[in-house]
C-alpha cells in the first residue's frame, strides 16, 4: 500500500490549485460577512419602521430566510434564472444568495439585542430633540452592535463553514479543489480529513479573533 | 405543468426530508444530552474529551463531514449507508451544538434544588434525570428550536448521498421541465411550511409541558 | 440511647474553623433548638449530620451507627433525615403533589398509586392537599414550607431538621410555624431546628443551645440566658426582644 506517498505526491502537485481554492473560500467568506452585515443593518433599520406594512414585510423576510435552506436559494438563482435568460456566475450567485440569507440572521440578532435595550434611553433621546435617524445612529446602533458582537462573530464563523456549499453550484473554492484531489487518487478519506482539518484550523483562528473583538468592543455595564 | 403539479411532485420527497430531519434531530438530542449529562456528572477526566468533541464537531462544515463519512470511510473499509451518514455528520454536529445549549440551560437549574435532592438521598444520575434534565429542557427551548431549524435547513445535503428528498426531486424536475424558477420557489415555500409546522409542533410541546415560573411562560 | 450523638465535631474550610468541637445529643421525640448569630456554624452543623458537608474530625452517631464509618450508605442515611431548607428548595418543575411523590417513587420505588396515596396523606396532614396541582411559583412562602415539610415527612424520617425555618417568611408567620412545630412534635416527630429567630425559639422550646464561633457556649432556658448568663454578648443576644413570647 503506497497510499500515503501517492496522496502526498498528488497533494503537492495540486497544491497551487488547492491554495487558489482556499483563497476563493476566504474571499467569499470575507465578502459575504461584510455584505451580510451591511444588508443586515439595512433590514434591521427598517424592522423598526413607523409603517406597519414595512415592519410586516421585514418580519416576513427574516422569517422566510431563516426558515428555508440557503442551498434552495442558490439553486433557484443558478439553475432557475437562466430560464429567463439571466445567467449569473457561480461567484455572483453565491454572493447574492449568502448576503440575503446572512442578512436575515444578522437582522434577527440585532432585533433581539434591541429588545434588551432600556426604552427610557430612547425616550430621553427623543425628549432631548433627536430625530428617528439620529436616535438609530447614535443611541440604538452603538449599543445593539456591541451587544450582538458574539452572535455576529459566530455568524462569520458559520459563513466560513457554509461557504463550502458553494461548490455545489460549481464555484471552485477550497472544497471543490479537494474533490478534484480525491478524484485523482481515490484517497477520499485522506482528502476529506485534510479538508476537515483545514476548516477546523481556520475556524480556530476566527474564534480567537472573535474573542479579541469581543474584548475590544465591551463597555462596562452593557451586556454580559 | 402548473405550480400545484410541481408541488405534488416535490411532495414525494417530503417523507425523506422529514425522515432525515427527524433522524438527525434524534441523534443530536441523544448526543447532546449525553455530552451535557456527562459534563454535569463531574467526571473530571472526561472533560477534555467532551471539550474536544464539541470543538471539533462545531468547527467542521456539515458537507465536509458528510463527505468524509459517506465517501471517505469506505476507502478505509467502513461502509456507511446514506441515512446513517447523515446521522453521523449532521446528527453529531447538531449534538455538539445542542450539548452547548444544554450546558448553558443546566447552569440555570437552582443549586438549592440539587442540594435538596442530595439531602433527600438521591444519587447523581437520579438527580440528573429527575431534577436537572426536566428543568433544563424547558429552559433550552429557544436554543433547541434554532438547532432543529438548522437541521432542517441542512437536510438538503442528503441529496448528495443519494437520498431522494425534496431538493433531489427538484433537481430531477428541473432537468426534465427546465422550469427552475417555479420549481425552486415551490421548494422554498415547502421548506418554509415544514419550518412553520416544526415551530408550531415545538411550541405545542412547550405549552403542553409548560410549568409556571420556569422558562418562557 | 440518643437518636443522634455528636461528639467533638470539628469542621474547617481551609484555615477557617467553622465548628470547633461541638457536642450535642438529640433524643427520640425531642424538639431541640440551636441558636446563634449568623455565621456561627449552625447550617454547617446540620449539613454534617447528613454528610452534605464532610466533617474534619469528631464522630456523629445516628441510631448508634457512626455515619463516618467505613461502608456507610450515605444515601440511606440521608433518606432517614428529613431536611427542610431555608428557601424550601421545592423542585420548580414539579407540582406540589409531584414534589412529595418524587422521593417515594424514585427512592422508595413505590408505584404511582401508592406514592400518590402516601403523598396526599402527608399533604392533607399539613393542610396542603387543596393545592396539590399548583406549582411552587404559585404558592406563598408559608405554603412552600408546608410542602417541604410534607416532602420530608413522606419519607418517614427518624428526624426532621430545619435550617432557619422563618428567615424566608413574613414575621407574622412565626406564630403559625411555631404552632405547626409544636403539633408535629406532639405527634411524635423528632425535630432539630437551627434559627436566630428568638420569637420562634421562645414559642417552641424552653431550653436552647447557643452556638457561637463554632463552640456551644450555653445550653439553658431562654430566661436564664437573657438574665443570668455571665457573658454580656449572650445576654444581649437573648435579651433582644424581651417583650415577645
Amino acid at each position: 500500500m503506497n497510499g500515503w506517498s501517492g496522496f502526498q505526491r498528488d497533494l503537492l502537485e495540486q497544491m497551487p490549485l488547492i491554495l487558489a481554492g482556499l483563497r476563493q473560500t476566504l474571499q467569499l467568506t470575507v465578502i459575504i460577512s461584510v455584505t451580510g452585515l451591511l444588508f443586515g443593518l439595512v433590514v434591521f433599520y427598517f424592522s423598526n419602521s413607523p409603517y406597519q406594512w414595512v415592519r410586516s414585510l421585514i418580519q416576513g423576510y427574516i422569517s422566510f430566510f431563516i426558515g428555508t435552506p440557503l442551498i434552495v436559494l442558490l439553486f433557484l438563482m443558478y439553475y432557475g434564472l437562466p430560464q429567463w435568460g439571466l445567467k449569473l456566475s457561480p461567484f455572483l450567485v453565491a454572493v447574492i444568495g449568502f448576503t440575503m440569507n446572512v442578512a436575515a440572521y444578522n437582522a434577527a440578532y440585532l432585533t433581539t439585542a434591541r429588545n434588551g435595550l432600556d426604552p427610557s434611553e430612547i425616550e430621553s433621546a427623543r425628549a432631548q430633540g433627536f430625530g428617528r435617524g439620529q436616535i438609530f445612529r447614535w443611541i440604538t446602533l452603538p449599543q445593539v452592535l456591541r451587544l450582538s458582537v458574539p452572535a455576529l462573530t459566530n455568524q462569520c464563523i458559520g459563513n466560513l463553514k457554509d461557504s463550502s456549499v458553494a461548490f455545489l453550484i460549481q464555484y471552485t473554492e477550497f472544497f471543490a479543489r479537494i474533490q478534484e484531489l480525491a478524484a485523482t487518487n481515490f484517497q477520499f478519506f485522506k482528502a476529506y480529513l485534510l479538508a476537515a482539518a483545514v476548516y477546523l484550523g481556520l475556524v480556530s483562528i476566527l474564534v480567537l479573533t472573535a474573542r479579541q473583538v469581543e474584548k475590544w468592543t465591551r463597555l462596562p455595564g452593557l451586556g454580559r | 405543468m402548473n405550480f400545484f403539479e410541481i408541488v405534488a411532485q416535490l411532495a414525494q420527497g417530503l417523507v425523506s426530508t422529514v425522515v432525515v430531519t427527524l433522524v438527525c434531530s434524534g441523534t443530536g438530542m441523544a448526543v447532546g444530552l449525553t455530552v451535557a449529562g456527562l459534563r454535569r456528572m463531574g467526571y473530571a477526566h472526561l472533560v477534555p474529551f467532551l471539550d474536544g468533541f464539541t470543538y471539533i464537531f462545531r468547527g467542521v462544515p456539515v458537507l465536509v463531514l458528510l463527505f468524509l463519512v459517506y465517501f471517505g470511510l469506505p476507502s478505509v473499509g467502513i461502509k456507511v449507508g446514506p441515512l446513517l451518514a447523515m446521522a453521523l455528520s449532521l446528527g453529531l454536529i447538531a449534538g455538539a451544538y445542542l450539548a452547548e445549549v444544554f450546558r448553558g440551560a443546566l447552569d440555570s437549574v437552582e443549586a438549592s434544588e440539587i442540594l435538596a435532592a442530595e439531602a433527600m438521598g438521591m444519587g447523581r444520575l437520579q438527580i440528573l434525570t429527575s431534577i436537572e434534565f426536566p428543568q433544563m429542557l424547558r429552559l433550552a427551548v429557544p436554543g433547541m428550536i434554532n438547532e432543529f431549524t438548522s437541521i432542517l435547513k441542512y437536510s438538503p445535503f442528503a441529496y448528495t448521498v443519494g437520498i431522494a428528498e425534496i431538493t433531489k426531486q427538484a433537481m430531477t424536475l428541473t432537468a426534465t421541465t427546465l422550469r427552475g424558477i417555479e420549481i425552486y420557489l415551490a421548494v422554498g415555500v415547502l421548506y418554509f411550511l415544514i419550518y412553520r409546522i416544526l415551530l408550531a409542533g415545538v411550541h405545542f410541546l412547550e405549552k403542553r409541558y409548560q410549568v409556571p415560573g420556569l422558562g418562557t411562560s | 440511647m440518643a437518636l443522634i450523638q455528636i461528639r467533638n465535631l470539628v469542621k474547617r474550610f481551609g484555615t477557617h474553623t467553622v465548628l470547633d468541637g461541638v457536642n450535642l445529643n438529640l433524643q427520640k421525640g425531642e424538639m431541640k433548638v440551636v441558636m446563634g448569630p449568623s455565621g456561627c456554624g449552625k447550617s454547617t452543623l446540620l449539613r454534617c449530620i447528613n454528610r452534605l458537608v464532610e466533617p474534619t474530625s469528631g464522630t456523629i452517631l445516628v441510631r448508634d451507627q457512626d455515619i463516618m464509618g467505613p461502608g456507610v450508605d450515605v444515601r440511606a442515611l440521608r433518606q432517614s433525615i428529613g431536611f427542610v431548607f431555608q428557601q424550601f428548595a421545592l423542585y420548580r418543575h414539579l407540582t406540589v403533589l409531584g414534589n412529595v411523590m418524587l422521593g417515594l417513587r424514585k427512592l422508595r420505588g413505590m408505584s404511582r398509586a401508592e406514592a400518590e396515596a402516601q403523598a396526599l396523606f402527608q399533604l392533607n396532614h399539613l393542610e396542603m392537599a387543596d393545592h396539590r396541582d399548583k406549582y411552587p411559583s404559585q404558592i406563598s412562602g408559608g405554603q412552600k414550607q408546608r410542602v417541604a415539610i410534607a416532602r420530608a415527612l413522606a419519607m418517614d424520617p427518624a428526624v426532621v431538621v430545619f435550617d432557619e425555618p422563618t428567615s424566608a417568611l413574613d414575621p407574622v408567620m412565626v406564630r403559625e410555624v411555631a404552632e405547626l412545630f409544636n403539633r408535629l412534635n406532639r405527634e411524635g416527630v423528632t425535630l432539630l431546628c437551627v434559627t436566630h429567630d428568638l420569637a420562634l425559639a421562645s414559642q417552641i422550646a424552653n431550653r436552647v443551645i447557643f452556638l457561637d464561633q463554632g463552640v456551644i457556649r450555653a445550653d439553658d432556658t431562654l430566661e436564664n440566658l437573657a438574665k443570668h448568663h455571665p457573658n454580656d454578648q449572650v445576654r444581649a443576644f437573648f435579651g433582644q426582644n424581651k417583650g415577645q413570647s
